[in-house]
C-alpha cells in the first residue's frame, strides 16, 4: 500500500471517531453565567395579609450520589431571573450533592410546553422542569411526567397554598385529591395573580377617584370602576381607562367576579352559559363596545400602558419589571369587586415536575423539593416578578420588599382566602388548549361586536362539549 | 450503445469471489431472520401493523435479493456483483443510521457546535500553516521551499493536534468505546457495516467486473447510481421518507399514557364527517337535532341544520380560500404592472429593481412583527396616517382595528403577503418580458397599434409560460400560508378564528393538541387541495397556451 493509500485509510476512520467523539455528551452540564450575589430580603412594608405563614419544610437530605447530574428548566421571565435560577442551581448542587444544569426556557406563547413534550418523545428532554398549572393533566395523562407519591413518601404537602396542591395531588382514577389521594404530580413553583396598574397621573388629568382610596374605604366596585374608566375614556383621543391581553385570565376575572366559572364545580363540563358568566361577558363587552373604555381587545395593552396612554392595566405580578421603568407616577391597586363581592381573580401557578423518564426519579424529587425551599422562593421572589408558592413568611416579606410598585400588596391581597381566588386549574376530563380555543375565538368574536353575549352564552357550551369527551 | 466485456482477470483476484458469495448468504440469511423475528417482538403488539409488515418485508426483500446475489455470483453473472453492491449498499447506510441511533449519537449532536467551536481558533492555525507551506511555491527549487515547507507542515500538525486536544477526542472516543461494549446490538449492526463496505470495495472494483465478464454498461450503470446514491438517499430519508412517515401518522392516533394505535381512515373521516338534521322550527337548538359532543353546528338552510366533526377545519378551509381569492390577484396584477414599468429604459430603474426586491428576501417573521406594530390600532403608524389624512379633509376617523377586527384581520395578512410577494414576482415577470422579441413591438408600431393594444395583444399572450408560472406558486404559496399568521396575529388565528389557515390549523392541532394523527390528516387533505388547484391550472394552460402551436 503506497503512502496516499495509507494516508486515506487512516483519515477515514480518523474523520469517523471525530464526528462520533464530537456528538458525546458533554461530561459534566454546560456552564452558566454566575449571577451577582442575591438581592438582600429587605423589611416588609406592610404584614402579608395572606393565609398565616407557617414555618418552611426541612431542606431535603443531601443525595449520596454525588455523581449524578440532572438537567432542570424554567421559563423564567426575562434575563434577570434566569441568572437568579442559574445562580440557585449552583447553590443546590453543592448542598445537594449533585450536578445540576439550569437550562432557561423560552418565555413567549405555549410553545416552552409543545417543545417541551417534543423533547420527552425524543429522550432529550431535562429531568426536572416547570410547566404551567393548566398543563398538568396533559403531561399526566400522557405519560410525560411522574407520579411522584411513592417517591415523596410523608412530604407535608400543607406548606403550600391549598389551591395549586388540589390539582397537583388530584389522582384522575379515583378523582379525589390530597396527601392520601395516591397522586402527586409537583410542587408549585410560584403563584401569582391580577392586580390593575395604575397611571396616577392620567386618573388625576381625567379627574377620576383614585382607585387605591376607593379600594381603601371599601368602594372599588364595577360601578365605581366603569366610572373611573368612563372619566379617563371622555379624555378622548388615544386615551383609554381600562386594557388586558386577550387571553382567557383577564376575561375569567369577570366571569369569576360576577359569580360564575369556566367550568362546572367537578370540572367535567362547561359551565360558560350561566347566568353569572352571561353578567360577566356583559361587563366586559360594556367596557369594549363604548369608545375609549378599553384599549381594542386584541392590541397590545403594555405598549399603550407604557406610552402613558392607558390609565389601568390588568396584569399580573409577572409584569412589574417591565413597568417599572415607565416615566410616570403609578402604583398598582386591587381589581375591583363584581356582583359576587370578591374580585374574581385568579391564583396563577406552575409547578415544578419530574420527567417521566429520568434516570433519577428520587435525585429529581430531591431538587424538586430543594428548589420550591423558602429561602429559594424568597431570592427568586427578590426579583420581583413571582409571589411564593409556600406560605413562607420570610419569602413574603422578600416579595413585599421589592418596590415599587409601593402597593404590592394589592397583589397578595388577590391571593388572599378573603378574595376567594379561583385555583388556576389543569382538566383532567377535557382538553384544557381545545376549550381554550374555543372560549377565546368565542369572547374575541363577542368582544369586536360579531356575536352577541346571548348567542354566545346559548351556544358556546355546545361548542366546546367536544373538547370535554377527549 | 454497444456493451464490451471486460478482459477476464488472473485467478487470485477471482478468488474474492467466494468470499462474496459467502457474505452475501450470510447477510441474506440475517435479514431474513430479521424479517421473521420483528413480528415476534415482545413489544410488537404495540407497533402499528403497516409499519410492523412494512419493515419485515423490506427485510424479507432485502434477504432474497442478497441470496439472489450470492446465488447469481456462484453461476458466474455479472448481475450478481450489482445486486450484491446495492443490497450491500443499503444495509451498510440503513445499518450504520441504526447503529449509530442505538448509540445515542444523534442525541448528541447539538453537542456538536460547542465541541468544535472549542477547538475552531486551532483549525485557524492549521490554515496558517497552509498558507506558510503554499508560500514556498514563491521559492521553487531552493532550500527556501523546504524550510517553507517544513515550517508550515509543523504548524498544520501542531494546530491540528492542538485542536484534537482541545474538542477532547479522547474524552469522546472513550465515551464511544463505553457506549459500543453498553450496546453489543449496535456494535454488532456496526461490525456488519464495515464488512458490508469491505464487500462493496471488492465486488465494485475492477478485477471482480473483470473476472465476471461485466460489460462496460452495466459498470458505469453502477457507479452511476453509486454516485447518485448520496443525493437519492437524501431524497428518500428527508422528503420522501417524512412524506410515508406523515402518511402512517394519519392513520394513527394518540392513546392515553403514550403511544399510538392504528384507526385506518379514522381521522380522514374526521376531517369531513357532517351530519345534516332537520329542523322542527328555524331556532330550534343543534343539541336537541344531533349529539353536540361529536357535531358543531357549521349552518343551518331551509329548516335543516349542518353539523361538522371537525368545525375549525371548514373554518381554515373557507379562510385558505378567502386567502387566495384575495392575495393571489394582489401579488400578481400589481406586479406585472411593476415589471412593465421596471422594463422600461428610464434612469435608475435597477435600482428600483433591487428596492422591489428586498422585501421577498427579508425574513418573514422580522417583516410580520413590524407590520404587527405598524397594524396596531391604538399605537401603530398606519392608523396615525389614517388619523392625520382623516383630519386634514375633515372626515371620521375610522380608527380601522385591522387585526382585532374578524372583518378586517384576514385583509391585514393579504395586504402584508402581496407586499411580500409582489417584488419576487415582479421580477419573474421582468425576464419574461425581457424574452418577449422586440421586433413584434416594432411590427405593432408599423401596424398602427397602440401602447393598450401591444399590451394586451404581445405581451400578454407571450407572457402566458411566465403568468402560469407565477401564479401556480403563488397560488400554492396562498394555500400554504403559516408564518405570516402565526406572527402577526395573537394568538394565532385570531380574533375569533378568523385568520386560521390550513396550516395554521394543522400546526395547532399537532404542536397544541398533540393530535399529530388528525394533523398529518389534514396535511394530506391540504397537499389533495393544493394538487387539484394545481392540475387545473396545467390542464387551462395546455388548452391556452400560445407557444403550443
Amino acid at each position: 500500500m503506497n503512502r496516499i493509500s495509507m494516508q486515506r485509510f487512516m483519515s477515514y476512520p480518523l474523520v469517523l471517531s471525530l464526528a462520533l467523539a464530537a456528538c458525546a455528551p458533554a461530561a459534566t452540564p454546560a456552564p452558566t453565567d454566575v449571577p451577582a450575589e442575591p438581592t438582600q430580603a429587605p423589611q416588609p412594608t406592610e404584614a402579608p395579609a395572606a393565609t398565616e405563614a407557617p414555618a418552611a419544610t426541612e431542606a431535603p437530605a443531601a443525595t449520596e450520589a454525588s455523581a449524578v447530574a440532572l438537567r432542570w428548566r424554567t421559563r423564567p421571565d426575562n434575563k434577570e431571573e434566569a441568572d437568579v435560577y442559574a445562580g440557585i442551581s449552583d447553590q443546590l448542587a453543592a448542598k445537594l450533592g449533585l450536578e445540576l444544569a439550569y437550562e432557561p426556557g423560552g418565555t413567549e406563547t405555549s410553545s416552552y410546553q409543545d417543545q417541551l413534550i417534543t423533547e420527552i418523545e425524543g429522550g432529550t428532554a431535562p429531568d426536572v422542569f416547570w410547566i404551567p398549572g393548566t398543563d398538568v393533566a396533559r403531561f399526566a395523562t400522557g405519560g410525560y411526567i411522574l407520579n411522584l407519591t411513592e417517591t415523596a413518601g410523608d412530604f407535608d404537602q400543607g406548606a403550600f397554598y391549598p389551591g395549586p396542591m388540589f390539582h397537583l395531588s388530584f389522582n384522575p382514577e379515583t378523582g379525589e385529591s390530597g396527601a392520601a389521594s395516591g397522586a402527586l404530580w409537583g410542587l408549585p413553583r410560584d403563584v401569582s395573580t391580577f392586580g390593575l396598574y395604575l397611571n396616577l397621573d392620567l386618573l388625576e388629568e381625567a379627574g377620576a377617584d383614585d382607585p387605591r382610596e376607593l379600594a381603601a374605604a371599601g368602594n372599588w366596585t364595577w360601578e365605581s370602576f366603569a366610572d373611573v374608566t368612563a372619566k379617563v375614556a371622555a379624555l378622548g383621543g388615544d386615551k383609554f381607562g381600562y386594557g388586558a391581553s386577550n387571553w382567557w385570565g383577564p376575561y375569567g376575572v369577570w366571569v369569576n367576579a360576577a359569580g360564575g366559572s369556566f367550568f362546572t364545580a367537578d370540572r367535567s363540563s362547561c359551565a360558560m352559559n350561566t347566568p353569572e358568566a352571561k353578567t360577566g361577558v356583559e361587563f366586559m363587552q360594556t367596557l369594549y363596545g363604548n369608545p375609549n373604555w378599553a384599549v381594542p381587545y386584541g392590541d397590545d395593552t403594555e405598549a399603550a400602558f407604557r406610552a402613558g396612554n392607558l390609565a389601568m392595566f390588568q396584569n399580573g405580578r409577572w409584569a412589574t419589571p417591565g413597568v417599572r421603568t415607565v416615566e410616570f407616577n403609578y402604583d398598582v391597586v386591587d381589581l375591583p369587586n363584581g356582583p359576587a363581592g370578591t374580585p374574581g381573580n385568579w391564583l396563577f401557578w406552575g409547578a415544578y415536575v419530574v420527567n417521566a423518564k429520568t434516570e433519577h426519579p428520587a435525585e429529581a424529587w430531591a431538587l424538586v423539593q430543594a428548589l420550591t425551599e423558602a429561602d429559594v422562593q424568597a431570592q427568586v421572589s427578590a426579583s420581583g416578578a413571582n409571589i411564593p408558592s409556600r406560605v413562607s413568611q420570610d419569602a413574603l416579606d422578600a416579595f413585599l420588599g421589592f418596590t415599587p410598585p409601593d402597593n404590592a400588596q394589592a397583589f397578595l391581597n388577590g391571593i388572599a382566602d378573603a378574595a376567594k381566588p379561583t385555583a388556576e386549574g389543569p382538566l383532567w376530563a377535557g382538553n384544557w388548549p381545545q376549550v381554550d380555543q374555543v372560549y377565546g375565538a368565542g369572547i374575541s368574536a363577542v368582544m369586536s361586536g360579531e356575536r352577541s353575549v346571548d348567542d354566545f352564552v346559548a351556544t358556546i357550551c355546545d361548542e366546546a362539549a367536544p373538547a370535554f369527551t377527549k | 450503445m454497444a456493451s464490451t466485456a471486460l478482459t477476464p482477470t488472473a485467478a487470485p483476484v477471482r478468488n474474492w469471489i467466494p468470499v462474496i458469495i459467502l457474505w452475501q448468504v450470510l447477510i441474506g440469511i440475517g435479514l431474513a431472520v430479521a424479517a421473521l423475528s420483528l413480528p415476534a417482538q415482545p413489544d410488537a403488539a404495540a407497533w402499528n401493523p403497516i409499519l410492523l409488515w412494512g419493515a419485515s418485508l423490506l427485510l424479507a426483500a432485502g434477504a432474497i435479493a442478497s441470496l439472489y446475489a450470492a446465488f447469481a455470483l456462484w453461476r458466474r453473472r455479472s448481475v450478481g456483483r450489482v445486486a450484491a453492491v446495492l443490497v450491500d449498499y443499503l444495509v451498510a447506510v440503513l445499518g450504520g443510521l441504526l447503529g449509530l441511533h442505538l448509540l445515542g449519537v444523534f442525541l448528541g449532536l447539538n453537542a456538536l457546535a460547542n465541541t468544535f467551536g472549542a477547538g475552531l481558533p486551532w483549525l485557524l492555525v492549521v490554515f496558517l500553516g497552509y498558507l506558510i507551506n503554499a508560500a514556498g511555491d514563491r521559492f521553487d527549487g531552493t532550500q527556501r521551499e523546504v524550510l517553507f515547507r517544513r515550517a508550515g507542515d509543523l504548524v498544520m500538525a501542531a494546530g491540528f493536534i492542538a485542536f484534537l486536544f482541545f474538542i477532547d477526542t479522547l474524552g469522546g472516543l472513550v465515551w464511544l468505546a463505553g457506549r459500543l461494549a453498553a450496546e453489543p446490538l449496535a456494535t454488532g449492526i456496526l461490525v456488519v457495516v464495515i464488512g458490508c463496505a469491505l464487500i462493496i470495495r471488492l465486488a465494485w472494483g475492477r478485477p471482480v467486473a473483470e473476472a465476471l465478464r461485466a460489460s462496460h454498461m452495466q459498470d458505469e450503470l453502477l457507479s452511476g447510481y453509486i454516485f447518485l446514491s448520496p443525493n437519492l438517499l437524501g431524497f428518500l430519508l428527508f422528503f420522501a421518507g417524512p412524506l410515508i412517515l406523515s402518511l402512517y401518522i394519519s392513520t394513527t392516533t394518540n392513546v392515553p399514557g403514550g403511544g399510538d394505535a392504528f384507526v385506518g381512515l379514522d381521522n380522514y373521516i374526521r376531517v369531513v364527517e357532517f351530519t345534516v338534521q332537520p329542523l322542527a322550527a328555524p331556532e330550534q337548538p343543534a343539541r336537541e337535532v344531533f349529539d353536540v359532543s361529536r357535531y358543531s353546528e357549521s349552518f343551518r338552510a331551509f329548516g335543516y341544520v349542518v353539523g361538522v366533526r371537525s368545525p375549525r377545519f371548514w373554518v381554515a378551509l373557507r379562510n385558505t380560500l378567502q386567502f387566495v381569492l384575495l392575495a393571489v390577484p394582489l401579488s400578481v396584477i400589481p406586479a406585472l404592472v411593476l415589471a412593465t414599468v421596471l422594463n422600461s429604459k428610464l434612469p435608475g430603474m435597477s435600482i428600483y429593481r433591487a428596492i422591489y426586491f428586498i422585501p421577498s428576501i427579508a425574513a418573514v417573521v422580522g417583516i410580520a412583527l413590524v407590520w404587527r406594530w405598524m397594524y396596531d390600532s391604538t399605537i401603530g403608524w398606519i392608523n396615525y396616517f389614517v388619523t392625520l389624512g382623516t383630519q386634514a379633509v375633515g372626515w371620521n376617523d375610522p380608527r380601522i382595528q385591522w387585526l382585532n377586527l374578524p372583518s378586517t384581520a384576514l385583509l391585514a395578512v393579504v395586504i402584508m403577503s402581496a407586499w411580500q410577494t409582489t417584488g419576487f414576482n415582479s421580477v419573474l415577470f421582468l425576464a419574461g418580458l425581457q424574452n418577449v422579441p422586440g421586433e413584434l413591438y416594432e411590427a405593432a408600431t408599423v401596424d398602427g397599434a397602440g401602447t393598450v393594444a401591444k399590451f394586451f395583444r404581445i405581451t400578454l399572450p407571450l407572457l402566458a409560460p411566465t403568468t402560469f408560472f407565477v401564479v401556480s406558486t403563488t397560488i400554492i404559496q396562498a394555500l400554504q400560508v403559516f408564518e405570516q399568521v402565526y406572527i402577526l396575529t395573537n394568538p394565532p388565528g385570531s380574533p375569533a378564528d378568523s385568520t386560521l389557515t390550513l396550516v395554521l390549523y394543522l400546526y395547532q392541532e399537532g404542536f397544541n393538541l398533540f393530535d399529530f394523527g388528525f394533523a398529518s390528516a389534514v396535511a394530506w387533505v391540504l397537499f389533495a387541495v393544493i394538487f387539484a388547484f394545481t392540475l387545473v391550472q396545467f390542464q387551462r394552460n395546455r388548452q391556452s397556451s400560445v407557444y403550443e402551436n
